[in-house]
């Protein structure tokens, strides 16, 4: 890209389509920015200047291409940057009511009444989010970590060409089917056989989560060994090592990194699960006593009480609900940034060497 | 199909070149490699040799010996197989899963290829620099005793000092006589702890045929050991390979044919289409050729 | 320095020895496989084989291997099985067995003996620091096989004595679960059988360096088994289980239709499930058509509002950012947004969204829009990557030639790094048409939709501000997922046809197939393209 920036510095003289450009520009931006903050108070005419910008872009597109692209390009990154900080935004100001309300005791009120007739306390459903992600996590870490490593060193070739695509058309099942075969068949075995005081609980949700946040996993995990260069692995073979060593002493520590921003992206699906274990939880709020009673009455995660009572809650019911999702927003949005430094740090080390 | 065609033309016109047919010229080449003799044990004895890549044959037909404790130099253009050959030597194609040999490699008589071989035995015996150094992410201490470490010789693991036998004297005395050997004790000694990446070019390859001699092999291959490095890190690297040769047999590939002429014992010339094409006493090969395609390529006339 | 040494680079095995390990490990595969089965009942534990019943026989087999593997080991001990062992099996070895043996003494003294919490403590220490010993200690050849040898043999023992069997029930203290014979016995020999065929496999390959890497790479292998064929399952059970449904009174019969007053015979294809409402006067096959036009309406929704701008910022971030620290932010938002939990996205539909698009009504352009958003991070990274996989000569190559940079972009960099933006696009989509949580606030108007939205006859047109309204878009409805979701959760449907369950697996076998068509398709191009480049 350096070789263009010279070029662009050659070719952009001053030329007097730039001040047309500019000009039609200016008015389209304009147009949009009052679309904007119209469309933000709600106002009905919003439509109006949206037109006059797509007019102005229109009439940009046509007389000067290039610049036209270049700012509605720029337009297009700046929305989506927006798009988290709008976000963020909304949905901490609907929770505003519900942590004013409740200070504090909105995280960590632990005794009754926990949920309803006037207060809301998210702590039940924060131990159930940190239970069944432990839970899920507990099967789904080692299990993908394992299957990266038989995908990208042990599998012949032939049967990681068939198994690695496969993995990946696993991980877009959508999370309401895995729901629905959780709901009717292991919720019905646990129930009926094993006798588990309610249908669905902790284990058989981080059960079913873990399934799900395996081929992702896999497949992340999967894309970090495999940067690790060919030449590190034969130097290591070559004074005479067997694979599993290599992989042991060279290519796990050297892809250690990658694999742990994998596991971390894992951690962050499995906590923001909300489908499958929404179908599957018995959604009563408590917690279990002893805590580790995984098989216990009582159940309900960030996400699911969400989803459950989202639909028909209003005033601080509604609020509680935002904040529960403020929470679990910025818990995953802190585990997205923390997987991505550690990502490029991996880079970093490899990138020293060729 | 393609393919296919265009060999067959790549054949042809070598043909006209030679002025001889494919099977003629193997028997030329039999009676060639055939006439060198030499005084020293054989330690290697490659007898026609195939190795092909998927539909792809990158050497054909190739058989040589390689005499113990002396240097063997392969030369030969890009994309002959020299590199192919040296990975034949210590098994390494295994890992290039469309890559199929055929014939007959031994090390001291016993085949290399044979169901049953112990790689980690034989890459034990048989060890390998590669053409752009490539040491572990670890600490320069850790490069060097990794091999030993790893085949149970050296242990100073928590288990290993539970258990009383942890030996960390042994490997203090292995890890500085890797790198005499290697002639860089005198610019690490001091940093035996540090990240063996913050080396320079030149010392990371010196400390890769240190982390090579650890684990006290019989024969040293090197692909291009000093293409990557400066005028002044080659010479260092050209002295300790000769030097090696009093304990060691070293097989070296090499772009340059004076570095050849300087530290070899002997020479094979490779050219393209993965034959060789004539292997003998390196001063032979560089003042009397016996082929003339060999006299060609050494003069620069074609590569 | 090179000592004469003369190690054998083929090492003989005995072929006693070899045949030995052999047997041990496929005894064990067997035992592995069937356990399975046993777990998820399709065989049941008192099914009669040979004379026995199949827990039995498990527990006798679990036998053999126990007593075959610590015979390797002193086999090995004595030089009757080759082997090069190292000095011991390591500590992890030592850490696993110990735990191992933690849980064996902990559990067998608290149910079986009846130990007070003190008790069981005490025997479960023990239990555990001698196995931790027992494996550390020895010599490799011991250490691997002893320990593993005396638990399986201790397995085999309990499962053929019969104190552990089908009729078996243990309600532990402090949960709330009854953990039945029918589950423990599988659960007790998979777990048996894994570290009986990690020991002999191990005894195979002469322990030391090898014998631990094949250990290891066995383990390693049958897990993966294990998790990809629970996977397959659960694919192949919607797809038996869905067909069933979808083929509910379909039929393909000849029909016809008429063309400028011309009959023409037709091929008429009647497949009810898919073709009719959810609930209606006159259906008595209840459909998800409504569903599957809404997951069609709403995926087009979203990429029309997605793809251009996912595209226009990817390019704009390869091509024209020239501030490190931009991009850079643009990537950890873009990251962010990726990861952003569904139901998140469903709030802020549901806040952001209905008050100012449809006036807090729920409505298929509120879907559209929030599916968008889900959609935006994924078209932006992937476009981001295939276009910076365009290789530099190409823009060298045309900058060279006098060609402005808009001109580049539009005629060399975008062609080249179509494949993967259209591969990328294709797999985003695949997993938004699956998503329900996003919508669950802002789309679904009635559980059982009567009704197909009728997008392309709504639109009205005038010369007052909004300018063009639709109807259609303006309200909600229903979509593959919610309609699973729906159905799921109302604990009916309409109709005598189908009951809730058996609507739900045609669902799920409809959704299914959608999502996995689109993977498939994107992945296949995304292979296709790969393959080409190679070829290159
Ligand atoms: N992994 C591989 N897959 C397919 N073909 C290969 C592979 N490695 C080498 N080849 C082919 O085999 C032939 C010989 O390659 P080799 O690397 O041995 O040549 P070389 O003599 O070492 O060349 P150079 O001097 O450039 O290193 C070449 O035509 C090459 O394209
Ligand atoms: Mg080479």
């Amino acid at each position: 890209m350096s070789k263009f920036d010279t070029l662009s510095t050659r070719v952009h003289r001053h030329r007097p389509e730039d001040d047309g450009a500019l000009a039609v520009l200016g008015v389209g931006f304009s147009c949009l920015l009052i679309a904007f903050v119209l469309f933000l108070t709600g106002s009905g005419l919003t439509a109006v200047p949206f037109l006059g910008f797509l007019v102005a872009a229109g009439v940009g597109w046509i007389a000067y291409q290039p610049t036209t692209a270049k700012w509605l390009m720029f337009l297009a990154t700046v929305v989506t940057v927006m798009t988290l900080g709008l976000i963020v935004a909304f949905i901490v100001r609907e929770a505003i009511p519900a942590i004013r309300m409740m200070g504090v005791d909105l995280l960590i009120r632990t005794n009754e009444p926990l949920w309803g007739s006037g207060t809301f306390s998210l702590a039940p459903m924060i131990v159930g989010t940190a239970t069944t992600t432990v839970i899920a996590m507990t099967i789904a870490a080692p299990l993908g970590i394992a299957g990266a490593l038989f995908l990208s060193e042990i599998a012949p070739s032939t049967v990681r060409e068939i198994v690695k695509p496969g993995i990946e058309l696993l991980a877009g099942i959508p999370s309401i089917t895995y729901g629905f075969i959780g709901f009717v068949i292991i919720n019905g075995f646990f129930d009926s056989q094993l006798q588990t005081p309610t249908i669905g609980n902790y284990f058989t949700v981080g059960l079913v989560i873990g399934i799900m946040a395996l081929p992702t996993i896999v497949t992340v995990a999967e894309d970090a060994i495999s940067t690790v260069p060919e030449s590190m692995k034969s130097g290591s073979l070559a004074v005479g090592t067997t694979d599993w060593q290599t992989m042991k002493s060279v290519t796990i520590p050297a892809a250690f990194s990658g694999i742990s921003a994998a596991v971390l992206l894992g951690v962050g699906r499995a906590m923001g699960e909300t489908m499958a274990a929404t179908v599957m939880i018995p959604h009563t709020k408590g917690f279990p006593s002893p805590l580790f009673d995984v098989f216990g009455g009582t159940g309900e995660t960030l996400t699911t009480v969400i989803a459950f009572e989202g639909g028909n809650a209003s005033g601080t019911h509604m609020s509680a609900l935002f904040a529960a999702g403020v929470i679990l927003f910025l818990t995953v949005l802190t585990l997205s940034v923390a997987s991505q430094i550690i990502e490029s740090r991996m880079q970093r080390k490899l990138g020293g060497k060729q | 199909m393609s393919d296919i065609d265009m060999k067959q033309t790549r054949a042809e016109s070598n043909e006209q070149r030679t002025t001889t047919t494919v099977g003629e010229t193997e028997e030329e080449l039999q009676s060639e490699w055939s006439a060198y003799e030499f005084d020293g044990q054989t330690k290697i004895s490659v007898s026609d040799l195939d190795v092909y890549y998927g539909s792809d044959q990158a050497l054909r037909g190739v058989s040589m010996d390689i005499p113990e404790k002396s240097v063997t130099a392969l030369i030969g253009p890009s994309g002959c197989g020299k590199s192919t050959f040296l990975r034949c030597l210590n098994r390494m194609n295994d890992r290039v899963s469309s890559a199929r040999v055929e014939g007959s490699v031994t090390l001291d008589g016993e085949e290399i290829y044979q169901d049953g071989v112990n790689l980690v035995e034989l890459r034990k015996r048989v060890g390998m620099v590669f053409q752009a150094p490539n040491p572990f992410p670890k600490s320069i201490r850790d490069n060097i005793a990794y091999g030993p470490r790893k085949h149970g010789d050296i242990d100073t693991g928590l288990l290993a000092r539970l258990l009383g036998d942890a030996n960390p004297e042994e490997e203090e005395d292995l890890i500085q006589r890797s790198l005499r050997q290697a002639a860089l004790w005198e610019e690490v000694s001091d940093r035996l702890d540090d990240n063996a990446l913050g080396l320079s070019g030149g010392q990371q390859q010196r400390l890769c045929i240190a982390r090579c001699l650890a684990v006290d092999p019989e024969i040293i291959l090197m692909d291009e050991p000093a293409s990557a490095l400066d005028p002044i890190a080659t010479s260092k690297i050209e002295d300790l390979i000769e030097s090696l040769a009093q304990e060691y047999t070293v097989v070296v590939v090499t772009h340059n044919m004076q570095q050849a002429a300087r530290i070899s014992d002997q020479t094979a010339v490779f050219l393209t289409g993965g034959e060789l094409v004539e292997y003998d006493d390196t001063d032979t090969i560089f003042e009397d050729p016996n082929s003339q395609r060999v006299e060609d390529y050494i003069t620069g006339k074609f590569g | 320095m090179s000592t004469e040494r003369q190690t054998q680079l083929v090492s003989t095995q005995s072929s006693i020895g070899s045949r030995a390990t052999v047997a041990i490990i496929g005894l064990g595969l067997v035992v592995f496989a069937v356990s399975w089965l046993a777990l998820f009942q399709w065989i049941g534990g008192e099914t009669d084989v040979l004379g026995v019943g199949l827990f039995r026989l498990l527990g006798v087999c679990l036998l053999f291997i126990g007593v075959g593997t610590g015979a390797c080991g002193f086999a090995a001990r004595s030089g009757r099985i080759a082997a090069t062992p190292r000095r011991s099996a390591g500590l992890l070895t030592g850490v696993l067995f110990g735990l191992l043996g933690f849980l064996v003494g902990g559990l067998s003294g608290a149910q079986t003996f009846g130990l007070g919490t003190a008790g069981w403590l005490v025997s479960a220490a023990g239990i555990g620091t001698a196995a931790a010993t027992a494996a550390v200690f020895p010599r490799e050849e011991l250490g691997s096989t002893i320990p593993p040898s005396v638990f399986v043999t201790f397995v085999g023992a309990v499962i053929t004595a019969g104190i552990i069997d089908a009729g078996w029930t243990w309600t532990p203290v402090d949960l709330s679960v009854t953990l039945i014979g029918p589950v423990v016995v599988p659960l007790l020999t998979i777990v048996a059988s894994l570290i009986g065929v990690w020991s002999a496999a191990k005894a195979h390959s002469g322990f030391g360096a090898r014998g631990r890497q094949s250990g290891a790479f066995l383990l390693i292998s049958l897990s993966i088994l294990g998790m990809l064929s629970v996977l397959v399952l659960l694919v192949g059970f919607i797809v038996v289980r869905g067909l069933d449904t979808v083929l509910t009174d379909a039929g393909v019969g000849i029909g016809s239709i008429t063309v400028l007053n011309i009959q023409i015979p037709w091929v008429d294809v009647q497949i009810p499930f898919l073709m009719n409402v959810t609930q209606g006067l006159f259906v008595d096959v209840n459909g998800i058509l409504p569903a599957i036009v809404g997951t069609l309406w709403l995926v087009i929704g979203a990429v029309v509002f997605a793809v251009p701008l996912g595209i226009g910022a990817a390019i704009f971030l390869t091509e024209y950012s020239e501030s490190e620290r931009f991009t850079q932010l643009v990537e950890i938002a873009t990251n962010g947004l990726w990861s952003t939990p569904s139901i998140v996205f469903g709030l802020f539909g549901l806040t952001f969204l209905l008050p100012r698009i449809s006036n807090n009504h729920r409505s298929l352009l509120g879907g559209q829009l929030v599916l968008g958003f889900m959609l935006l991070p994924l078209v932006v990274i992937t476009s981001y990557e295939a276009i910076k996989a365009v290789p530099d000569e190409f823009r060298d190559a045309s900058a060279a030639l006098g060609v402005t940079r808009w001109q580049t972009i539009r005629s060399v960099v975008l062609p080249a790094a179509m494949p993967g933006i259209i591969t990328g696009i294709i797999l985003g989509v695949g997993r938004i048409a699956g998503e329900t949580a996003p919508l669950l606030f802002v789309f679904p108007r009635s559980t059982f939709p009567s009704s197909v939205p009728n997008v392309l006859g709504s639109f009205e047109f005038s010369l007052a501000p909004p300018f063009v309204t639709n109807e259609a878009l303006l309200s909600g409805g229903s979509a593959l997922p919610y309609q699973l979701y729906a159905s799921i959760t109302s604990g009916h449907v309409p109709g005598q046809t189908f009951t809730v369950e058996q609507f739900g697996w045609g669902t799920a076998f409809v959704l299914l197939i959608v999502v996995l068509a689109l993977y498939g398709i994107g992945i296949t191009t995304r292979l296709y393209f790969q393959r080409k480049l190679q070829h290159e």
